[in-house]
């Protein structure tokens, strides 16, 4: 019986040397490892806004709300914290090359409102000019182009909206026009409306 | 003498999980024992038939919470089963590592708590300070304490850094003399072998009969392990033993967990040294209609899955069967014969986990005159000291 204690005497003294284990939390700031998995973070300068992480979002954590009736029509993406598992598969899914969404380090998340518990970016929404419908995010048309290269000119869409973000052509040069037909088939279009102008000038 | 019932729930007194047990006592021995669960149903098996095979991973890490990768572990496996794959042996690998440090995290809580139950809380203390270097391995490894979120259908999700490697050996190697010493306190504790030996007994005949699993079944002499029987992951490329005593009591079952966890310790460490280059995922697109069945051992004991597919995104039917499902009827034969402050013990000895379990029956409570919680723990505790008085030890 005096071995056991003497052993177990060994790890009080230890633990009276090195301390408990626990941190002094909320006054000394508690710094996790690099790999952490905390609060998901948008990178507005490289989400392109195509909803990648909310169809992939397996807790539903990922929302968004397309404002069209502005003049300055946004699409806003809206990450609730109090749903997230931080899996991480948002920025695994994402298009950005994985930066658009990623997964920072902050978990000090409590809240007192549920309503707060959220976050949100704003993103250009392109239009189409003759419906109105949602085509996708400006920097989501602009990120197809650059991906798929000359390929980008076999689509009006598409070289129009490159050709605008690189400040070649007007805003305003082609839709002034209004005759869904011929004309409008080199105009920013939605899936639709591009059927028809085709279909129309058979 | 006339006998009188104990309900004990459906908050378990130790585990504090919704279950019911209703004992009938006369006097202070435990004639009958009646199991009742069914508290906790989630419906997380049709919940896993909305979601995508890949989203599903996550609903089923949180079908448990301690043993939240054998689950995913023991999906996956059925997934792969259907497209007939295997995965890169890098996968295999950090799958195995993960699955094995939970099983340290597990083994380490579950003997805290027993030390809790039976009055030694320097046990408890001591134990769960321990586990937290295993917590920041894993925390080190996948992002996070618990719900590693390191699955998925074809491989594993996030890759294991080469500089995190030393840091993560180091910590691991920073248990075993704790562990040690702790194991000897155990063993050679005359109080512990007073109180646990030869209390719980679940015969090697008994142990088949009910079919028990995991370290249930392995302290009763039956040789059942998954990672032995049928190698899954990296198991069958390391070195390690499977622990296997004979007399099926409580104490034999809290030397299993803890021998269990020096060739855990093992694995993970040979794993993390010989982690071969290569892939960590199949990218896996389409997964063709068929069915398919995953196993795994998880802490508890082997964890079942099944996968059918009808060719689309989303599983058409996906069951679950958990191994406490298989370890708790044998409370049957354990509790009933003892006394009631052995039957707090008993119960938890092995170490039952409802909210895996809980999927299928809802029944109704009655009761008749209610022990609760905190009664059944201090009786417990208080036949330890009585023991001690006994033996003279303060």
């Amino acid at each position: 019986m005096k071995l056991p204690k003497i052993r177990e005497l060994i790890e009080a003294i230890k633990a009276l040397i090195v301390g408990p284990y626990t941190s002094k939390f909320p006054f000394k700031p508690h710094e996790p490892y690099p790999s952490f998995r905390g609060q998901p973070v948008y990178n507005p300068d490289k989400c392109v806004g195509c909803l990648a992480c909310e169809e992939v979002c397996p807790a539903d954590a990922i929302g968004h709300e397309d404002i069209t009736d502005s003049l300055n029509p946004k699409r806003k993406i809206i990450h609730y914290t109090d749903t997230c598992i931080f899996c991480g598969c948002c920025e695994a899914a994402c298009i950005a090359d994985n930066e658009g969404i990623k997964l920072s380090n902050e978990f000090d998340l409590a809240f007192f409102d549920r309503k707060t518990a959220e976050e949100s970016i704003e993103k250009d929404l392109q239009l189409c000019e003759i419906c109105g419908a949602v085509i996708a995010c400006k920097d989501h048309l602009k990120w197809i182009a650059e991906k798929i290269g000359e390929l980008t000119y076999s689509n009006p869409t598409l070289y129009q909206s490159r050709l605008k973000s690189l400040g070649i052509i007007d805003e305003n040069i082609t839709s002034v026009l209004k005759d869904h037909g011929r004309s409008d088939r080199v105009k920013i279009l939605c899936a639709r409306c591009r059927r028809e102008t085709t279909l129309t000038t058979v | 003498m006339a006998k009188s019932v104990i309900p004990i729930g459906p908050y378990h007194p130790l585990q504090e999980e919704p279950e019911f047990f209703t004992l009938t006592v006369d006097g202070e021995t435990v004639v009958d024992i009646d199991i009742q669960i069914g508290y906790n149903h989630r419906g997380i098996e049709k919940l896993s038939e909305r979601k995508t095979f890949d989203q599903s991973t996550f609903v089923i890490e949180r079908i448990c919470g301690i043993c939240s990768t054998n689950h995913p572990f023991a999906y996956t496996r059925a997934v792969e089963d259907i497209i007939q794959v295997e995965v890169p042996e890098r996968a295999k690998y950090i799958r195995t590592i993960i699955a094995e440090g939970e099983r340290i995290h597990s083994h380490l809580l579950w003997l805290g708590l027993a030390g809790h139950f039976l009055g030694y809380n320097t046990v408890y203390m001591w134990v769960w300070k321990l586990r937290e270097e295993i917590l920041d391995v894993m925390e080190i490894l996948s992002g996070n304490r618990n719900s590693y979120a390191m699955f998925k259908p074809g491989g594993v999700r996030r890759d294991i850094n080469a500089e995190d490697i030393p840091l993560v050996i180091k910590k691991i190697d920073s248990i075993i003399p704790t562990l040690t010493r702790l194991k000897k306190a155990i063993i050679d504790d005359p109080v512990l072998h007073a109180r646990l030996k030869g209390i719980g007994i679940l015969t090697k005949q008994e142990a088949i009969d009910y079919c028990a699993l995991g370290p249930t079944s392995r302290a009763s002499g039956v040789a059942r392990d998954v990672r032995k029987d049928a190698p899954y992951g990296a198991y069958d490329r390391v070195e390690w033993d499977m622990i296997v005593t004979e007399n099926g009591d409580v104490f034999d079952k809290v030397v299993v967990r803890i021998l269990e966890m020096y060739e855990s310790i093992k694995i993970v460490k040979t794993c993390l040294q010989n982690l071969p280059d290569g892939e960590i995922d199949l990218n896996i697109k389409d997964i063709p209609p068929g069915e398919g069945i995953g196993a795994a051992e998880a802490p508890r004991g082997e964890t079942f899955h099944y996968v059918r597919s009808d060719g689309t995104n989303r599983p058409a039917r996906h069951k679950v069967r958990a191994p406490t499902f298989m370890n708790l009827p044998t409370c049957k034969t354990t509790v009933i014969g003892e006394t009631v402050s052995d039957a707090t013990i008993i119960l938890a000895g092995v170490d039952p986990c409802y909210c895996c379990t809980e999927r299928m029956a809802v029944r109704s409570i009655k009761g008749k005159k209610l022990y609760n919680g905190q009664d059944l723990i201090r009786l417990s505790q208080e036949k330890t000291e009585t023991i001690k008085k006994k033996m003279g030890i303060k």
